[in-house]
C-alpha cells in the first residue's frame, strides 16, 4: 500500500502495520524513560481490581455481552420528591465507603428488597417514631411475638438495613434490633409517625424511663393525607452521670442542660473538629455523588410506585370478595 | 475498494491477531526446561509466559478522531473473526469417578446477607463471572513437556481460561496472538486448570455462572488482602507489652525471641515484624446458594472467600471426597452449553433450602 493514500497528516507518524497514524513527538528523560513509563512504575501495586475498571469491563463492546444501559432516566420525578425519598428510604442508597461499592452488588440487593416489599408492607417510619413489629417465633406460645417500642436508631444499607426498638417492661429497659428484610418479620406498623431533634437517640438509655415507656396497647395515631412528618421538639432531661457514652461531647440537640462542671464542656471543646465541615476530601468520600443517588432513587420511584398500585388492586379484590 | 476496507486490511496485516497469519507454533506455557532457583516448590523449573504488558502505549497521542477510527476497526475486527466454534464441536465426555473439571475465573463483588426457609441468617459472598473464554486445552501427553510440570499431574491436561476481554493496544503482539486460536480479544487475565482428558473444552467456548449447579460445592482461590508491612501484633497476634506500669518503648513489640543454652538463638520460623497478605489462599468446601444468570454472579456461602473487593478469584469444583461430584449426580460436563436447558434459562435460581423473597413471609407451626 502506498502511503499517500493513507497518511492523516504530515506530521511524525507511528504505524500500526502499515496504517499510518498522527502522532505527538515523545521526550525521553535523561535515563531514557518517558513520562509514561515513570507514571507507570510510580503507581502503587494493588492485588485487586478498580472499581472504575470493572464498570468499564462490563460496559466494553469487546465482551461477549455487554451490559446495556436501563432506561430508568425516562422516569419523571422533581428533585424534591427524590430528596424526601432518600430520607424515607435511606438503605436503598449505594455504600458510603467507596472501596465497598459495586455497582452491580447493590442492584441486585435492591431487587431482592423490592421483592420482599411486595410482599410485606414497610410503611415510613424515622428514629423518634413509635413502632410495632411482629416476628415469628419458635419459642414463643402462639409462634408470635408482638413488640412495641421507640425507634432510637437506624442504620445499615441494601439488605442488611436495621433499626432498634427501645421500651420499658416491669421497669426493665429493652431494646430489640431488627433486621428490615428478614423474612421471619410479619408485620412492621408505624404507630405514630414523628421526627425528633436528634438522628439517634441512644441517649435515652440514660434518661428516666418514662421518656422511653410506650403501652403495648397504644392506639395509632392516623396523620391526616400530604401532611408533612411532624417534628417533636420535646427536650429530654437526663439522668446524672455516670452515662454510657459522654453526651457532652455529642452535640445533641435533644436533651436539656446536662449541668455538668466547667471543665467537662473545657474538655469537650479541646476535643471537637470544628474544622471537618470544611473538609472536602472527607466528605465527598463518605456521601454519594447527587447524579448517582438521583439515578437509583428514580428506579426506587417507579418500583415502589408499582408496588403501591399492586397492593391497591389486592385491597379492592378483597373488598369485592366480602 | 474504500478507504476504510484498505486501513482494515492494513491494520489486520501484521497484527498477529487472525489464525492464519500466525508463522510458527504459539506457546503459552513455554515448553523449555528452565533452572530451578533454589526454590522447593519449583523444583522441575518455572513457567514463564510471553511478555504482557506493551510499554509503548501510553506514548501514542493520538488525536481522537484517530483514538476512535481504531477503536472501531478494533470492534470490527474481532465481531467478524471466524470463531473456532464454527467447526464441529468435540465431542463431549462422560463424568467419572476421578474426573476433574475445568473451572471459572470470577470477581468478587462484596458481601450480602441471605436466609434460609427456617429464618436463620446467612452471610453470602457475591462472585461474578466476568467474560470467561476457553483460550486452550492441551492434552497429558503435550502437557507433561511444559517447564514447571510435576510428575503428579500425569493424568491431567491442562485448559488454560482467560477473563475479561480488552484492547489489544495494551499487549505486546506475541501475547495478542496467545487468543487467535479461541478467536476472542486479549483477556486481562489468564489462569491454567488442570483436567482430566475426558473435561477437555474447545477453545473459544465461553464459560458462565451456569457451569456450576446450585446445592454444588466449590473451592475458591484468591489473593489475600495487601496489608504491607506490619508489626507483630496485627500479623501474628501477639500480646504486646502493658501501656503503663513502667514500661517504655516497647509497647508493640515482640518479647523473648528464644531461649539460652542449646536452645540458643533465633530458630527458622521464628514470628516477626514482615509483609503481610497479599498470598494465594484456598477456601474449600464452599456451597452456592443462589446463582443469577443474567450477571452471571454467585451466591457463595459465607464471607470466608479470600481478598479485597474486586480481586481475581479461581473457582473449580471442590476436591473434598464428601462434598464433590459423583458420577450419578454432577455438573453439566465439560462445561453448560445453550443447548442444555430446555427453553429460556431462568434469571434466579435458588437453593431449596434458601428463603426466596417472593415468596411468604417465614411462619412456624
Amino acid at each position: 500500500m502506498s502511503s499517500d493514500t493513507v497518511t492523516f497528516t504530515t506530521a511524525p507518524a507511528c504505524s500500526i502495520g502499515a496504517l499510518y497514524i498522527h502522532t505527538k513527538p515523545i521526550t525521553p528523560d535523561v535515563y531514557g524513560n518517558t513520562k509514561a513509563r515513570r507514571a507507570r512504575e510510580l503507581r502503587p501495586r494493588r492485588n485487586y481490581l478498580l472499581n472504575e475498571d470493572v464498570e468499564k469491563q462490563r460496559r466494553s463492546l469487546l465482551q461477549r455481552n455487554p451490559e446495556v444501559e436501563s432506561s430508568v432516566a425516562d422516569v419523571e420525578a422533581s428533585s424534591d420528591l427524590l430528596q424526601n425519598l432518600r430520607e424515607k428510604m435511606p438503605e436503598f442508597m449505594p455504600r458510603p465507603d467507596i472501596l465497598s461499592r459495586d455497582r452491580i452488588l447493590e442492584k441486585l440487593e435492591r431487587q431482592d428488597m423490592y421483592r420482599r416489599r411486595e410482599v410485606i408492607n414497610i410503611p415510613e417510619f424515622f428514629v423518634g417514631s413509635i413502632m410495632a413489629v411482629t416476628v415469628a417465633d419458635k419459642s414463643a406460645p402462639g409462634k408470635q411475638r408482638r413488640f412495641v417500642g421507640i425507634c432510637i436508631y437506624r442504620e445499615g444499607q441494601g439488605l442488611s438495613a436495621n433499626f432498634i426498638l427501645r421500651n420499658v417492661i416491669d421497669g426493665q429497659g429493652v431494646e430489640i434490633r431488627f433486621e428490615l428484610y428478614n423474612p421471619t418479620l410479619l408485620k412492621i406498623e408505624t404507630l405514630k409517625l414523628e421526627k425528633r431533634l436528634d438522628d439517634q437517640l441512644m441517649y435515652l438509655r440514660d434518661a428516666p424511663q418514662e421518656y422511653s415507656t410506650v403501652p403495648f396497647d397504644f392506639e395509632p395515631v392516623p396523620l391526616p393525607k400530604g401532611a408533612a412528618v411532624p417534628l417533636n421538639p420535646l427536650k429530654v432531661k437526663l439522668n446524672r452521670r455516670p452515662w454510657h457514652e459522654r453526651w457532652e461531647r455529642m452535640n445533641l440537640k435533644g436533651v436539656e442542660d446536662l449541668g455538668l462542671p466547667e471543665r467537662f464542656y473545657k474538655r469537650a471543646q479541646e476535643l471537637a473538629k470544628p474544622w471537618e465541615r470544611f473538609d472536602l476530601m472527607k466528605q465527598y468520600r463518605s456521601t454519594i455523588d447527587d447524579d448517582e443517588a438521583q439515578t437509583v432513587m428514580k428506579e426506587v420511584y417507579a418500583k415502589t410506585k408499582n408496588i403501591q398500585s399492586l397492593r391497591r388492586q389486592q385491597r379492592t379484590q378483597k373488598q369485592k370478595e366480602k | 475498494m474504500t478507504l476504510r476496507a484498505v486501513l482494515f486490511q492494513a491494520f489486520n496485516r501484521n497484527s498477529g491477531i487472525l489464525k492464519h497469519q500466525l508463522e510458527s507454533a504459539r506457546v503459552l506455557y513455554v515448553h523449555q526446561q528452565s533452572r530451578s532457583k533454589g526454590s522447593t516448590q519449583y523444583k522441575f523449573g518455572r513457567p514463564w509466559h510471553v511478555k504482557k504488558v506493551n510499554q509503548s502505549i501510553n506514548d501514542e497521542n493520538l488525536t481522537t478522531e484517530n483514538e476512535e477510527f481504531i477503536k472501531e476497526v478494533i470492534h470490527e475486527t474481532y465481531t467478524q473473526h471466524p470463531s473456532p466454534l464454527r467447526e464441529e464441536p468435540w465431542q463431549r465426555g462422560e463424568y467419572l469417578k476421578f474426573t476433574r473439571r475445568c473451572g471459572v475465573i470470577g470477581i468478587k463483588l462484596g458481601l450480602v446477607p441471605q436466609w434460609t426457609k427456617t429464618g436463620e441468617k446467612i452471610t453470602t459472598t457475591l462472585v461474578q463471572i466476568l467474560d470467561n473464554h476457553v483460550i486452550r486445552y492441551t492434552p497429558p501427553e503435550e502437557a507433561a513437556k511444559t517447564a514447571g510440570w510435576h510428575p503428579l499431574w500425569r493424568k491431567f491436561g491442562s485448559v488454560v481460561v482467560g477473563a475479561l476481554s480488552s484492547d489489544p493496544r495494551q499487549f505486546k503482539k506475541s501475547y495478542n496472538s496467545l487468543f487467535a486460536e479461541a478467536g476472542v480479544p486479549p483477556k486481562q487475565k489468564l489462569t491454567r486448570f488442570l483436567v482430566t482428558p475426558n473435561a477437555a473444552i474447545q477453545p473459544g467456548t465461553p464459560l458462565t455462572a451456569m457451569h456450576f449447579r446450585v446445592g454444588d460445592y466449590v473451592d475458591v482461590q484468591a489473593k489475600t488482602i495487601d496489608y504491607g508491612f506490619q508489626g507483630v501484633i496485627k500479623r501474628w497476634g501477639m500480646k504486646g507489652m502493658p501501656a503503663s506500669h513502667g514500661v517504655t518503648k516497647s509497647h508493640r513489640k515482640m518479647g523473648s525471641s528464644g531461649g539460652g543454652r542449646e536452645k540458643a538463638g533465633i530458630w527458622k520460623g521464628k514470628k516477626m515484624p514482615g509483609h503481610m497478605g497479599d498470598r494465594n489462599r484456598i477456601t474449600k468446601g464452599i456451597r452456592i446458594w443462589r446463582i443469577n444468570t443474567k450477571y452471571n454472579v454467585l451466591y457463595l456461602h459465607g464471607p470466608s472467600v479470600p481478598g479485597s473487593i474486586h480481586t481475581y478469584v479461581r473457582i473449580y469444583d471442590t476436591i473434598l471426597p464428601h462434598k464433590r461430584p459423583n458420577p450419578d449426580d454432577h455438573p453439566p460436563m465439560p462445561t453448560w452449553f445453550e443447548e442444555d436447558s430446555e427453553g429460556q434459562c431462568p434469571e434466579e435460581q435458588w437453593d431449596e433450602e434458601l428463603f426466596a423473597f417472593t415468596e411468604p413471609s417465614v411462619e412456624y407451626q
